[in-house]
């Protein structure tokens, strides 16, 4: 069984379910983060044979860790709907407890996982502006200048932050396993993206480039859960390989 | 000069700067609940990260600090914050001021005790414990569910059973009892994690990069932790670990990506070695103040790199 989990509005996801579907992954489940909320039956052991994981969705459907062959994770955050009606102290708890409980599940699926679960975030290594210029920079790549001080404005959140002007023109590229799809780079732009999803740790990684302050070809920032349409197909051929284990790491 | 973080008063903290005083090394504080008269910055321009952190009037350069020390506590609880709405620009400023460092101490290039980063694996137990796994430690037999018969099972088959949260919050580790069996169907709103008690000796051990401190607690209570709360008494011993085990356990602390780290080990009759959990911002002042055991040393001499 192969799986693709994300959240049910996850356009470029049921996209890549559809398109991972024709490609002859069966079978394979589309499963949303609403529906692993409810899930009915939830077995998680650790122990000295080794972790496993048994869901029964609320529609019956069964996943077992054992039976799963490849997984596209695209899980953003755990759905806790369902603890509304608690009062505030257990909500938050258990809110806390489902988050941690998540990653651990989505750690223990057999690989390929595109991507693994982190403490960073459920679907990989979300990382702060700050690390994204830092690393692009160890990996190679031109990046502008960051900087970032006491004085600046926060919003109700945290702190927005952006490389470049929202609505400025970029283009992706997504690494899958040192593989490459999207804009055509020049040499030593695509070598230093590859090193970036190496040096971050993620297996499926999207990079934005705009014209900017390091040349035609800046860094504009990366993302673990990036829109997997820009790859087109042939991004869904290497999903669909490296899911059945044909492709290895592209060295 | 070495950066220290946090509470000027916090045990761990106040350790570590006697240690500094005592052997004469520089360093200056940040004291979060002076907040309002720090400033900072940050640049990172190709790869080179500089900077610059404003205390009591002084300015100092960020590439000057050999080493950092954090123990920061919740900005959003400071005590100075206590009647300031929700949107107040003090409150703005504090955010501003701890996301600023805590994004810092993730590039610095110094050594950082430690980074904000590797400390996430904690708010997981269950995650972690598959990190610690594959560092060779045995884990105890864990279930994880939201079904009261798996547990009931579980319970039959292990016998004493304990149960605590798997988040970075902090529960008493509590057994299973008999009443608790009443309010199982509970769980069905939220997995909930059980474990096999494991007989044996606890261990703590502290880490700071390649020295090992390691402590023998001997407690009549399920969690030594909460012993004076639960009427029971704990005794603390420093020991020498097997070489072998005292290299797994920087092993592990280094796949962890930590310098510092509190590894809590339980030790059964036939000496197999269980690990629970790696602390990764490790209250070592109890373990300290109870054996004499040279952590704040330790840590000093890495801040410093010396140690």
């Amino acid at each position: 069984m192969w799986l693709v989990l994300c959240a049910s509005n996850d356009i470029s996801a049921l996209w890549a379910y559809r398109g991972l579907a024709a490609r002859g992954l069966t079978p394979l489940e589309l499963v949303s983060a609403e529906m692993l909320a409810y899930s009915v039956h939830w077995e998680h052991r650790l122990g000295a044979d080794g972790v496993s994981i048994d869901i029964t969705l609320a529609d019956g459907r069964r996943i077992c860790g054992e039976n799963a062959r490849g997984v596209l994770n695209r899980l953003l955050s755990v759905s806790s709907e369902h603890l509304l009606l608690a009062n505030p102290a257990d909500r938050d708890y258990a809110t806390q407890e489902l988050a941690a409980f998540f990653t651990s599940w989505l750690y223990a699926l057999p690989q390929p996982v595109l991507n693994r679960p982190t403490p960073r975030g459920l679907s990989g290594q979300w990382r702060h502006v700050s690390e994204w210029v830092w690393l692009a920079s160890k990996a190679g790549l031109p990046a502008p200048d960051y900087r970032q001080t006491s004085r600046d404005r926060v919003d109700g959140m945290g702190i927005e932050r952006g490389l470049v002007p929202i609505g400025t023109p970029v283009s992706t590229v997504i690494v899958v396993e040192g593989h490459i799809v999207g804009t055509p780079l020049p040499a030593e732009i695509h070598e230093g993206c590859r090193r970036l999803a190496d040096l971050s740790g993620t297996g499926l990684l999207g990079v934005e480039f705009a014209a900017g302050s390091a040349g035609l070809w800046t860094f504009a920032g990366a993302t673990p859960l990036p829109d997997l349409r820009l790859g087109g197909q042939v991004l869904l051929d290497i999903i669909a390989s490296v899911l059945r284990g044909e492709l290895e790491e592209n060295e | 000069m070495i950066l220290l973080c946090g509470i000027p008063s916090e045990t761990p903290l106040a350790m570590v700067r006697e240690q500094l005083n005592r052997l004469n090394v520089p360093y200056v504080m940040f004291n979060q609940r002076k907040f309002a008269s720090t400033e900072m910055d940050f640049e990172i321009s190709r790869g080179r990260v500089t900077g610059e952190i404003q205390l009591e009037n002084r300015s100092y350069r960020l590439e000057d600090f050999c080493g950092v020390y954090t123990r920061l506590m919740d900005d959003r609880l400071l005590p100075e914050l206590k009647d300031e709405p929700a949107n107040s620009p003090k409150r703005y400023y504090c955010r501003a001021l701890h996301d600023t460092l805590i994004h810092w101490f993730e590039v610095a290039p110094t050594r950082v005790v430690n980074r904000t980063v590797p400390m996430g694996s904690n708010f997981s137990k269950p995650y972690q414990s598959q990190l610690i796994r594959e560092q060779g430690f045995a884990v105890p037999e864990t279930l994880i569910t939201n079904d009261p018969d798996f547990v009931r099972e579980f319970l039959k088959q292990h016998k004493r059973v304990i149960y605590k949260s798997i988040s970075g919050i902090r529960s008493i580790v509590q057994t299973l009892e008999e009443g608790d069996l009443k309010r199982l169907d509970a769980i069905r709103w939220c997995p909930t994690q059980f474990q096999q008690f494991v007989e044996g000796t606890n261990v703590r051990v502290h880490t700071v990069d390649t020295k090992v401190f390691a402590t023998a607690v001997s407690t009549d209570t399920t969690d030594y932790r909460y012993a004076y709360r639960q009427g029971g008494e704990t005794e603390l011993k420093a020991i020498e670990l097997p070489d072998e085990l005292a290299s797994r356990c920087i092993g592990l602390s280094r796949a962890l990506g930590l310098v510092f780290a509190g590894i809590d080990l339980k030790i059964t009759p036939d000496e197999q070695v269980f690990c629970f959990e790696v602390n990764p911002c490790p209250a070592f002042s109890y373990y300290e103040a109870n054996t004499g055991q040279p952590i704040a040393r330790a840590l000093v001499g890495y801040l410093a790199g010396t140690g």
